[in-house]
């Protein structure tokens, strides 16, 4: 597709943009709250006291049956620069979020985030070096999947790729994997979390750690509980993200040298390179933000400002999440098969499963937040 | 009359598509398609510094280069002389589709399943035999059972004008 500038993307933008704007306005005005008071299987509000169904996840299907259904697999010429916005609405969303949080109540949740975090993503890594070696898969696939099951699925995956000389489709297989976990994890883990009775605070941190996909989290915790305030499963589980998002440099640099230290032609790598060219910038924003909210420049609890800044937010990745429903294509998702699927499966399985563990054993229902 | 041979890595796609247009003296014609969907295929990456997304297209587009290179090499080798050889860049079943379309092409050759770019990941042969506007034929890709000639015999697939 030829790449568009300037003015002339500002209009390819509006189509696409219009449409998801159109669709999350009758999502949110007409859909949950007629889902509210339908009666089905004798039931009033069946869809969402049983299904959990909100607007968030109606946004994620939305997007899906859009690309597989209406769309045939491919999203139209004339929406598809407005859906690339995608990423743009969702980054900016997660750096308001820091607004939820002052300086001295990430630090009161920090300390476990880091700690979980941490033993999860290199348990994960090394289990993934372990297994794959065991499938005899490609090292360079190891290395990809090990990133992309251990931080963040696509994100980390990609970043890695370059590193480890990589195939780009075996890339694509690793993708289709963990997005394909993802997606599966995202509609189950409300249930589980109702089911177990789970606190925001736990299923926060359950999910932050036990998803691939740092997208998938996000939808995830809006899924179980779509308010978006301090103490919420959001809040909960962005600390886990971003703690998540800024170990990426030093996971590629840790697969990197693994990587290298094999090969004949070893490629000299630094720390300091990595994370100059791989940080994530927006989290800076998101920690400006909590800086903003802990000097009190966005005022009180319940402030206008606030109650505006919660309501874009909740718009903003309403959209951003009908754009990624929109870019998951479920035939991509099906080519997903051998080592690739039987290395990603166990890991991600592992990792959900020892996750949930380790939350209802040692992760308190309330949170000093 | 005139063939396209729409190029992927698998040479009993190309030996046969060699075979067949000598048979029908029939003008063939290759299309090599570099994948440009990357970038909507990782649509799901959200978090990736700037530098690490740009860093990870700039990789996957040589190894489209290098692919390009490779295959055309090979279909090269077996094709010295008559055969043309075109290059396109852009979604690849809608690259075939066009060209089929501008060249009024009478009959496409390609493998199933298509192994160029993301399209492993997708199903072109399907995409292809519903939008052609010509007589498609589908070559297994799977060299290790069965000659290239009972393929061809197997998988002719038609569909109307």
């Amino acid at each position: 597709m030829e790449e568009k500038h300037g003015m002339t993307k500002v209009v390819a933008i509006i189509p696409g943009l219009a449409f998801m704007v159109l669709t999350l306005y009758i999502l949110r005005t007409y859909v949950e709250p007629w889902m509210t008071t339908a009666v089905i299987l004798g039931q009033k509000g069946w869809l969402v006291k049983v299904l959990h169904l909100n607007y968030i996840l109606l946004a994620i299907i939305a997007g899906m049956l859009y690309r597989n259904l209406l769309w045939a697999g491919k999203i139209p010429a004339w929406a598809e620069e407005g859906f690339r916005t995608t990423r743009l609405f969702i980054k900016a969303g997660v750096m308001m979020l820091g607004s939820l949080y002052t300086i001295q109540s990430l630090a009161k949740v920090g300390g476990v985030a880091i700690t979980l975090i941490m033993t999860f993503v290199f348990g994960t890594i090394l289990f993934v070096m372990y297994y794959g070696r065991f499938q005899k898969m490609d090292r360079s696939l190891v290395g990809v999947m090990a990133a992309a099951c251990g931080v963040c699925g696509v994100s980390a995956a990609i970043a890695t790729t370059p590193a480890v000389r990589a195939k780009p489709a075996d890339v694509a297989l690793a993708i289709a994997t963990v997005l394909g976990f993802g997606i599966a994890s995202m509609f189950i883990s409300p249930f589980i979390g109702h089911m177990l009775h789970l606190s925001d605070y736990q299923f926060g941190a359950w999910v932050g750690t036990g998803i691939l996909n740092s997208g998938q989290v996000l939808a995830t915790c809006l899924a179980y509980n779509p308010t978006i305030a301090p103490g919420t499963a959001v809040a909960y589980g962005e600390i886990w993200n971003v703690v998540r998002v800024i170990s990426i440099p030093f996971v590629v640099f840790f697969i990197t040298m693994w990587y290298w230290r094999a090969e004949a032609e070893a490629e000299h790598v630094t720390l300091i390179g990595i994370i100059k060219d791989k940080f994530p910038i927006f989290i800076i924003g998101f920690f400006a933000m909590t800086a903003f909210s802990s000097l009190g420049m966005l005022g009180a609890e319940g402030s206008a400002t606030i109650q505006l800044m919660r309501t874009v937010m909740s718009w903003i990745f309403g959209l951003g999440l009908i754009g990624q429903g929109a870019y998951i294509d479920v035939r991509e998702l099906k080519a997903a098969g051998g080592a690739p699927l039987k290395v990603g499966l166990a890991a991600g399985l592992c990792k959900y499963a020892l996750a949930l563990v380790v939350v209802l054993l040692f992760v308190s229902k309330e949170a000093n937040f | 009359m005139k063939i396209l041979l729409a190029l992927d890595p698998s040479t009993d796609t190309m030996d046969e598509a060699l075979r067949f247009a000598t048979e029908k003296k029939a003008d063939l014609t290759a299309l090599f398609v570099l994948d440009s969907t990357w970038n909507d295929y990782t649509g799901h990456d959200w978090l990736s510094g700037s530098g690490s997304r740009a860093d990870f297209l700039e990789y996957a587009r040589d190894a489209e280069i290098t692919s390009e290179t490779d295959i055309i090499a090979k279909f090269r080798a077996r094709c010295p002389s008559a055969c043309e050889i075109k290059t396109a860049t852009g979604r690849v079943t809608d690259e075939i589709l066009l060209e089929l379309t501008e060249g009024k092409y009478e009959l496409l050759i390609m493998s199933h399943p298509f192994r160029r770019g993301l399209e492993m990941m997708r199903d072109a042969a399907g995409v292809i035999l519903k939008q052609a506007n010509c007589s498609v034929y589908l070559i297994r890709d799977n060299q290790s059972h069965r000659s290239a000639s009972d393929v061809g015999d197997l998988l002719v697939a038609s569909i109307a004008t």
